[in-house]
């Protein structure tokens, strides 16, 4: 009896840890029947009817990470600002935070939704899941969305699985990380913008020895990141791409494991024993960074193209007459004079196989691409964010000066669309080095797995721990080991 | 029969209660156990696949590495938390200010009742190598900073010292209270028996701690594999092969690369893994027994 108590306690004890473990899970177990009660859609990945006519009841059920009102009042106006353009009655539903864990766990408790917002990588993830709607016939068979005008016919590159298909739609224009630098420090300490990696030691140096924020302290550092987010443009001085890249013979490489890293690495340690790096960059995340950037404590930062209108603009409105310039660089280029950026994934618009609105969903992708939708997405809801004069004149209103054209999307790829109120200064030339030079990243599903381990070395590398010869051969004998690379 | 009408009123009480656990973690358990043996998919049919989940992670090198560590500092915080909170009851029970008590006492629980993300992000700045606390006192001493929290070498001890720094209040709190209700009339025998103050602490006090210090025990077994809060926040790309527990393997599995199945595969290694530490710990410890 004494026994069967104990055991009973025990078992007790560990359930309730197990149930708080498996919480999650258990939302998700919850779609299986809801799946499996989605009638025809059910489990297929059918294409969503290419017919002209619909009749279905113009209702959708939206789920974004970004898009919509910045709070929760601001999204029942941007609901109904949708009904007003569209004559759709949406529901958006915007979570606060943690965005991936609400979308994995609201599909996989049955909620039908008509449209997600999601990233491309999360898309590629759904499309081996068979759970997203093939758009190819659509899209092609689209007078808005096949307008190279309206979405660069080979922008769609970025979207098309192997086969071709392609299951979402762009819902902004992705920009590019790159360095970016102190434009008026280079100005002040009369040096010329770096080109080469010696050129980029010198200047980086100069912002740390020559106290260019005239403080009369030694407190600043050329260069921070966070992490190694993202470097691309320094190692683009040998040629090398971050993350995956497919061989000729179709073998999956990962070039920061190759002997042509090394110099790199030994470049960025000499940056790091000299002070120049920021000692904080492993553990810096991207605001800290930021912060550092704006605070005149660091002279160049690898960041994102529209943060260098942010950068300028933040600036400008806490002091007017401040002679602050962040401008984008493009990096190094490699022997052949070949620059090499990194592309942001792009966000999708992409409709589940149990939507209960395809065709209006669709109907809205097409919409949000024309002037009245990316005005939505950009500027926010009228009366609220804008006013419109009777000449037709757009002016902010407080509260858009607050949310700063940003609604989902601060950019788009429709070139007949003006920014009614122009780009943030440094903006389009950072956006130009993008178009020229960036390419999207290969980021195969066991990235995370590879990550960890290209990390590891590649930290042990910059901050002398191994010698860069060292760190490269053992990360590479390890992503071997682990067929993380053919 | 007649003893469940007896007592209906405490079961009607417990009604809720059970309710709860029945809707919020017995029900969850079981459709997670059932996850665990399925092809998972966010919409649609859910093959079963037998253990091919519990294979996948089983032979996944990621998982015992993150394995080894969640040993590793799991062992490092439980000896801390086990050692530290003793020292400190007893030390505080010595001090005769009653203020200077109380307000030790609500400086070292103040830790536990902030989040890791605060606490973590705490100890991050302070441990900065340029402007944290830490390292500009150890160069008003002539050392070198040390980048405590992007080197091998002190990852793992970072997060063990902590963690129990963290912690340490609330578990001396438990030894307080445990020490109040210690008969003063054995104290008052022994000191007639010529006991010395040390020797009062040695045969009096600790020997009635021992009930507290097995609850301390498995309260901290408990935990061990369900580390993760102070792991996210504190960890980086430099030292995650160092401090990356298995709960965190579960949330990349599972949330990162939405491969539920086999993350829940995993959640349900952890609990097994978990019965198996608190059997043995509950045998050794003789935690029945008093």
């Amino acid at each position: 009896m004494v026994k069967g108590k104990k055991l009973f306690s025990t078992i007790m004890a560990v359930s309730l840890i197990g149930g708080a473990l498996a919480g999650c899970s258990s939302k998700a177990e919850n779609g299986a029947n809801a799946g499996a009660d989605t009638g025809t859609n059910a489990g297929v990945t059918a294409p969503a009817s290419t017919e002209p006519a619909n009749n279905e009841e113009r209702a959708l059920k939206i789920m974004t990470g970004v898009i919509g009102g910045k709070t929760p009042e601001e999204n029942v106006l941007f609901e109904k600002e949708i009904e007003r353009l569209t004559g759709i009655k949406a529901t958006v539903n915007k979570p606060a935070s943690d965005y991936d864990q609400k979308l994995l766990a609201a599909i996989a408790s049955g909620e039908k939704y008509d449209l997600l917002q999601i990233s491309k990588s999360q898309m590629n993830s759904f499309i081996d899941q068979g759970i997203l709607t093939p758009l190819t016939d659509q899209v092609t068979g689209s007078k808005v969305l096949s307008d190279p005008s309206v979405i660069p016919t080979n922008e769609w590159d970025q979207l098309k699985t192997k086969d071709g298909e392609i299951y979402g739609v762009f819902t902004k224009y992705q920009g590019g990380t790159m360095p970016i630098v102190r434009a008026d420090w280079l100005t002040k300490l009369e040096l010329q913008e770096p080109k080469t990696l010696d050129e980029y030691y010198t200047v980086l140096k100069a912002f740390t020895e020559q106290d260019p924020d005239g403080n009369g302290k030694k407190d600043t550092y050329g260069v921070s990141t966070a992490g190694l987010y993202d470097v691309q443009g320094f190692f683009s001085a040998a040629g090398l791409k971050a993350r995956y890249v497919q061989t000729s013979d179709g073998k999956l490489d990962v070039p920061f494991s190759t002997d042509a890293a090394i110099p790199v690495y030994e470049w960025l340690n000499k940056l790091y024993k000299e002070g120049i790096l920021d000692p904080n960059f492993a553990t810096n995340d991207s605001g800290k960074m930021r912060d550092l950037f704006l605070s005149d404590r660091v002279g160049m930062v690898t960041y994102w193209d529209a943060w260098v209108g942010m950068f300028n603009n933040t600036r400008k409105q806490q002091d007017p007459n401040t002679t602050f310039e962040a401008k984008a660089l493009p990096g190094v280029p490699d022997a052949n004079g070949n620059y090499m950026l990194r592309r942001g994934d792009p966000d999708v618009w992409v409709i589940p196989v149990n939507a209960e609105h395809p065709k209006t969903a669709f109907e809205f992708i097409e919409w949000w691409n024309t002037k009245e939708g990316i005005t939505l997405g950009s500027l926010g809801i009228k009366d609220n964010d804008y006013t419109v004069d009777s000449g037709g004149k757009l002016t902010l209103t407080e509260t858009g000066e607050e949310h700063a054209g940003d609604h989902g999307v601060p950019f788009w790829y429709n070139s007949t669309v003006e920014a009614p109120f122009g780009k943030l200064p440094g903006v389009q030339a950072a956006q130009d080095l993008v178009n020229q030079y960036a390419t999207l990243e290969l980021t195969p599903p066991n990235w995370a797995d590879a990550e960890k381990i290209i990390n590891e070395y590649s930290f042990n590398a910059i901050m002398g721990e191994l010698p860069a010869a060292d760190a490269v051969k053992k990360m590479r004998e390890e992503l071997k080991a682990a067929n993380l690379i053919d | 029969m007649r003893a469940a009408f007896k007592f209906k009123t405490l079961y009607l009480m417990m009604a809720p209660i059970l309710a709860y656990f029945a809707i919020f973690s017995f029900y969850p358990l079981v459709r997670g156990l059932v996850i665990s043996f399925q092809q998972y998919r966010l919409i649609g049919d859910r093959p079963f696949v037998g253990f091919a989940n519990y294979s996948d992670v089983l032979k996944d090198p990621v998982l015992w590495d993150t394995f080894g560590n969640t040993l590793v500092i799991g062992a490092g915080i439980f000896a801390l938390n086990f050692i530290l909170p003793i020292v400190l009851a007893l030390s505080l029970n010595e001090v005769a200010s009653a203020w200077f008590k109380k307000i030790t006492q609500m400086i070292v629980y103040l830790p536990h009742l902030f989040s890791w993300v605060v606490v973590g992000g705490m100890w991050i700045l302070m441990l900065s190598p340029d402007t944290g606390v830490v390292n500009q006192i150890m160069m008003l001493f002539g050392a070198d900073p040390v980048n405590f929290l992007s080197s091998d070498r002190f990852a793992r001890a970072v997060m063990i010292l902590t963690s129990g720094w963290k912690e340490m209040g609330f578990t001396c709190i438990l030894y307080l209270a445990a020490i109040v209700g210690i008969n003063p009339a054995l104290y008052e025998a022994a000191r007639i028996d010529g006991a010395s103050r040390w020797q009062q602490v040695r045969y009096v006090t600790v020997p009635l701690l021992v009930s507290t210090m097995k609850v301390v025990v498995m309260l901290n077994m408990l935990g061990i594999l369900r580390m993760f809060d102070q792991i996210f926040v504190m960890s980086n790309g430099a030292i995650a092969d160092k401090v990356d527990v298995i709960m965190m393997y579960t949330y990349q599995r599972g949330i990162l690369q939405f491969e539920v199945g086999p993350a829940t595969a995993a959640g349900f290694l952890i609990i097994l893994a978990t019965f198996a530490i608190t059997y043995v710990t509950r045998a050794v410890i003789r935690y029945d027994e008093g």
